[in-house]
Order: C-alpha cells, then structure tokens, then sequence
C-alpha cells in the first residue's frame, strides 16, 4: 500500500518534472518573444513617427481638421496616434505568439484568429478614418454655406451632419469587426431613424404653417441680405 | 476674314452687352476713322455666346456719316470682326482669343473695351489708346477718381495689399479697360494663368499685376467712373477677389518676395475732382450686424487660420460695442489668410468662404467709423491702410517662407 503511494508520487513528481522540463523552454521562448515584439514594436513605433513627421503629416490632419477634433478629444497628435496603434498591434502580435508557444489548450489557434483579425481591423480603423475625415470635410462646408446663405442655426446643421456622417463611420467599422453587428445596427435605425421620421411628421403635418412662415421669412431675409456688390466695388 | 497686320487692335469682349454695345462700337468706329484714320486698325468683338443679339447687333450696326461728326475717312482699310469664342465662357476665354489675335496680327496696340464701360465717345477710346502707341507706356490701366468710402473691395483690399505686396501705387488693380503693347500680350499668352481655376475671374488683377512683375512700364489713365452694374452678389464678389489675390500672389511669389520698394505711377488724362461720384448707399449697420453674427457661427473654424493674438484680438473687436478701425488687425487677417492659401491648411474655396464676413465687418466698421468725417480725413485714413499693409509686409513674407 505504502509502496503504491510512493510509486504514485513518484511517478506524479517525474510527471511534473518532465512536463516543467518541457514547459521551461517554452515559457524562455515566449519571455524571449514577449521582450523582442516589445522592442520590435518599438523600434517601428519611433520610425513610424519620426517618418509621418518628415513627411510633414501634420498638415494633412491640421486641413482635415483632425489635429483639433484630437486635441478636443484629449488625444495625442494623430502622428503619434497611428505610430501607437502600429505598436500595438505588433506587440499583440508578438503576445499571441508567445502565449501560443506556451501551447495552453484554451488558447490554442490564437495565433490564427489574430492574424484573421488584424487585416479586418485594419480595414475598420481605414472605414472609420475616412468617416472622420469626410465628417469634419462635409462639417466645414455645410458651415461655411449655411453662414453664407444666411441659413438660422449654422452651427447646430453643420454639427449634425458631422455627427451623421462620422457615426455612420463607425458603424461601419464596426461592422467590419463583427461586432454585435445586429444590435449596432438596430441601434443606428433607431436613433436616427426616429427623430428624422419624426421630424418629418412633425415638419409635414404638425408645422406646416410654421414651416411655410419660416422659410418665407428666410427667402425674404436672404433677398434683403444679398446685397448688390456694385457699391464695394 | 483674312486681317493682315495691324497697328492697333481694339478687343471688344461682350457677354449680354445690347443696350449698351452698339454706342461703344460707334465710338471705336468714329476713333478709328477721325483719329486714327493712319494706322492699320481692327475692332475684334470677341463674344462669349450672348443670348440678347449683341453680336448680331455690332455686326449690323450701320456706322452711318451722322455717327463721324468732323471725321475724315480712313486712309486704311478698317475691319469689323465678330467672333465667337469657343471653350468655356470667362473673361480669361475671351482675352485670351484677343491676345491670340494681336500677336497673329502683329497689332503693336491691343486695348480693351468694356462694353459696358466709359467708352461710349470716340474721346475716351482714343485717350485709351495713345499713350501705348505713342510708345509711352506698356501697361496702361485706368484710375477712376472715387469717393473714399466709395468701392470698399477696392479701398480696403484690393489696392492697399498690391501697393503694399508688389510696391506700386497702382490704384485700380480690377479695372476691366485697359490698353497694352503687343510684347506684353505676347508675354501674357505664354503665361500658365489661362486654365487654371480662378483664371474666369482673377484676369484684371493678374494682368495688372503680371505687368508689375515683368517689369513692364506701367501708367494709369484718369476715366470717368460709371456706375457700375452689379455683376454678383457682395459675398460672390469678396469670395472671387479673394481667390483672384490667391491666385496672383501665388504667379508672381518670386518677384514681390523680394520687392522692396514704392514705385510711383504716372497717370495720363485730365483728374476732374468735381465730378466725384457720391459713394454708393448701403446699409452698413446691418452688415456690420450680420458679419458679427456670421464670425461668431465660424469662429472655430477661424482659429484654425489666424494666428492666437489675431484671433484673439478680432474676437475682442467683435464683442466691443463701439466701433474701432485697427488697420493692423485688419492687415494681419489679410496676411493669415494668405498664408493659410500657401500653407494648405485649409482649401483655398472654404478660405474664401471664411473670409466673407471678415470684410463685411471691415467694411462696416469703415463706414460706421468715417460716416461723420470729413472726406479727406476718410481719404487719410484709406493712404494709413496702405501704408500699414506695407509695413507689416516682412510678416506675410516671414510666413510664406515658413514651411510648415
């Protein structure tokens, strides 16, 4: 009996030393993995920037408003931004593939998933960016020519419309991630959906004289407004 | 028709120009035969597709004895072209089939006729003329005697930044006459102006100035000012100077970069001061209103071009309840929104687009600050502006060195 306890702790202890002899080597390689992606994605990060910075990025954000929609967000300069995702991503990349040497069953086929992942992220982060470049573009000019048309309440069209268009962005970026993309979706419909159906009732039924008077008044205003260029010039 | 050469050819651009062209034509004629009667002579009315049968109209205008009053008869053979011009319609389209001409022709003389301009006596086309054949001059633009809150694109603008920027007292860098010699017209033609955008409306300025900038001999001719008719709409015509000053500044970068001095223009004609037209009426306490409200809409977008202290500095102006004239803030606006054209930080249209109610509060603030002086105190205070775009000039050039 005593003896069978001892060859069964014997055998548990050559169990465990053999699967620690095995699994030592693996977690260096993944210590080595997790410490070289942390320089690797270093490395890029400042080349990256450094990069975006000679080739004078910021003059692209700055006229596309995305250096003050940043700024106002508490975010750092968008040089800084994509030098930052970059190191992310890579140093995720080398994460997984350090966790995945470790070969843990629950996370087994990590590796893949994340590089599955990554080309649709990518594309996320490019639908988005481009939903806040042509928002704060379709902003700018719904401003100017509302203030220059002599439309009432400029500012709250124009930042509607940006907010439309940049959240239009997302979810469509979020669509490509895959995620909760019905309730996304769903919540989209509802809320815009509602208040311009409403808006349209109430505009249509409810304001029709309003309406009517609102835009006489703007059409006679604007007439009276629009003054003759020939004396100024 | 087949012209040969010519000595002087008389461009004539017309776009709905009926009820006024055939007087002007009348007047080229009568020009041509009793002054002129010497030299080989070619009127080209180059029309850009008129809809009221303007030229329909000059083509069948019947020049009768009655129009000569104590004319000889031409000892050359005169000729009367009517052409219409092909491409997209634009003042640039028409002068540039006029230059065409005088270079195939080898016309020593081009001048410009506005159509609906001063020109309706054979006196006012020939004074036009002589000066440039006579070898005087090259460029020859004319110079109207204003009221000094008369024409405030021009007077708060449009002259002080040209004699500040490129150093000549020109007074009207927009006139639509002008008369020029052959060589300058060639120099145009090889110029790269005539596609671009803003070449439909920016062909007066930058001809006045593509003279300044080659070197050409300039002079100014007193005309009589006319009441001009409204080609536009204030905010359409501020936002087409703007681009216009954009565009030039942009052709011309090297030459006033490194201009440092005042040159002073000689003028021809007859200065009649008692024949000042009053200055045109409108409302400015309700623009001034309006350019405060639209500032206000635009404000953020303003931050971004205008330098902190200038920003700063017009939102202070715009929220005090008495007016001022800072010729120094209104300077630095001029000078940010240049910059910003050359810098890119904003599309040169949204630019415009801003710089809209930034005039029209600068234009109010004028007429509200000079309503109850004097006119030669107003006039001072015009000479003050262009001595202040001068000064502050280093500025724009600091600032257009400067990469970003």
């Amino acid at each position: 009996m005593i003896q069978q306890i001892a060859d069964a702790l014997v055998q548990s202890w050559q169990n465990f030393a053999t699967a620690f002899a095995l699994f030592v080597p693996r977690l260096i390689a993944a210590a080595i993995i997790f410490v070289v992606g942390f320089v690797v994605a270093l490395i890029l990060r400042r080349l990256i920037h450094r990069l975006l910075a000679s080739f004078q990025f910021e003059r692209v954000t700055h006229r596309t408003g995305a250096t003050e929609m940043l700024r106002n967000a508490g975010m750092p300069a968008a040089e800084l931004l994509i030098a930052k995702i970059v190191f992310w991503i890579v140093w995720i990349g080398f994460i997984v593939s350090a966790v995945d040497t470790l070969q843990f069953a629950p996370f087994q086929g990590l590796v893949q998933e994340f590089f599955r992942f990554v080309p649709r992220f990518l594309v996320a982060l490019l639908v988005f960016t481009l939903g806040f470049l042509i928002g704060n573009f379709v902003w700018r000019a719904t401003l100017l020519a509302a203030v220059n048309a002599g439309i009432p309440g400029a500012r709250v069209i124009s930042g509607a419309v940006r907010l439309l268009v940049i959240a239009i962005g997302v979810v469509m970026a979020l669509e490509q991630l895959g995620l909760a993309t019905a309730v996304v979706l769903t919540a989209f419909a509802i809320t815009f959906g509602a208040p311009m159906l409403g808006a349209a009732i109430a505009f249509g039924l409810g304001g029709k004289d309003a309406a009517r008077q609102l835009l006489e008044r703007q059409f006679k205003e604007n007439r009276e407004r629009e003054s003759d260029a020939a004396p100024h010039l | 028709m087949a012209v040969g050469q010519v000595d002087i050819l008389v461009g004539l651009p017309t776009l709905n120009n009926a009820a006024t062209v055939v007087n002007v034509a009348k007047a080229i004629h009568v020009c041509f035969t009793r002054d002129l009667p010497r030299p080989r002579t070619v009127m080209i009315n180059s029309d850009a597709g008129s809809t009221d049968g303007t030229p329909e109209l000059i083509r069948d205008a019947s020049f009768l004895q009655g129009d000569m009053v104590q004319t000889s008869h031409s000892l050359r053979t005169m000729h009367r072209v009517v052409t219409p011009y092909h491409g997209i319609p634009g003042k640039n389209t028409a002068l540039q089939a006029l230059f065409a001409a005088a270079e195939l022709t080898q016309a020593k003389t081009l001048v410009v006729i506005d159509p609906a301009g001063p020109a309706t006596s054979a006196e006012r086309v020939t004074e036009l003329i002589m000066p440039v054949w006579r070898s005087e001059v090259e460029f020859l633009a004319p110079r109207y005697r204003r009221h000094p809150r008369d024409g405030a694109i021009i007077t708060q603008l449009v002259r002080p930044l040209v004699r500040g920027v490129y150093g000549v007292e020109i007074d009207e860098p927009l006139g639509a006459e002008f008369a020029c010699a052959g060589r300058f017209a060639s120099n145009c033609l090889e110029q790269d102006i005539w596609n671009q955008d803003a070449a439909t409306f920016a062909m007066d300025l930058w001809l006045r100035t593509e003279a300044i900038a080659k070197h050409f001999t300039i002079g100014q001719i007193w005309r009589p000012a006319t009441a001009a008719a409204a080609p536009t709409t204030l905010r359409q015509a501020v936002r087409q100077v703007l681009l216009s000053l954009f565009t030039t500044l942009r052709a011309h970068e090297s030459f006033w970069r490194t201009a440092t001095n005042t040159a002073t223009v000689p003028t021809w004609g007859v200065d009649d001061r008692n024949k000042v037209q009053p200055a045109g009426d409108w409302d400015f306490v309700a623009l001034g209103l309006q350019a405060r409200h639209d500032i206000n809409e635009i404000r953020q977008l303003l931050e971004g071009v205008l330098a902190p202290p200038v920003f700063s500095r017009l939102m202070d102006d715009i929220a005090a309840s008495e007016p001022r004239l800072d010729d120094e803030l209104w300077v630095r606006i001029v000078y940010d929104f240049l910059d910003a054209s050359n810098r890119g930080s904003a599309g040169v249209d949204h630019l415009a687009d801003m710089f809209v109610p930034l005039y029209m509060w600068r234009a109010a603030r004028f007429m509200s600050f000079t309503a109850h002086e004097p006119d030669d105190v107003a006039q001072t205070r015009l000479n003050a502006l262009c001595d202040a775009f001068q000064r502050l000039k280093p500025a724009l050039v600091k600032g257009w060195t400067v990469e970003v």
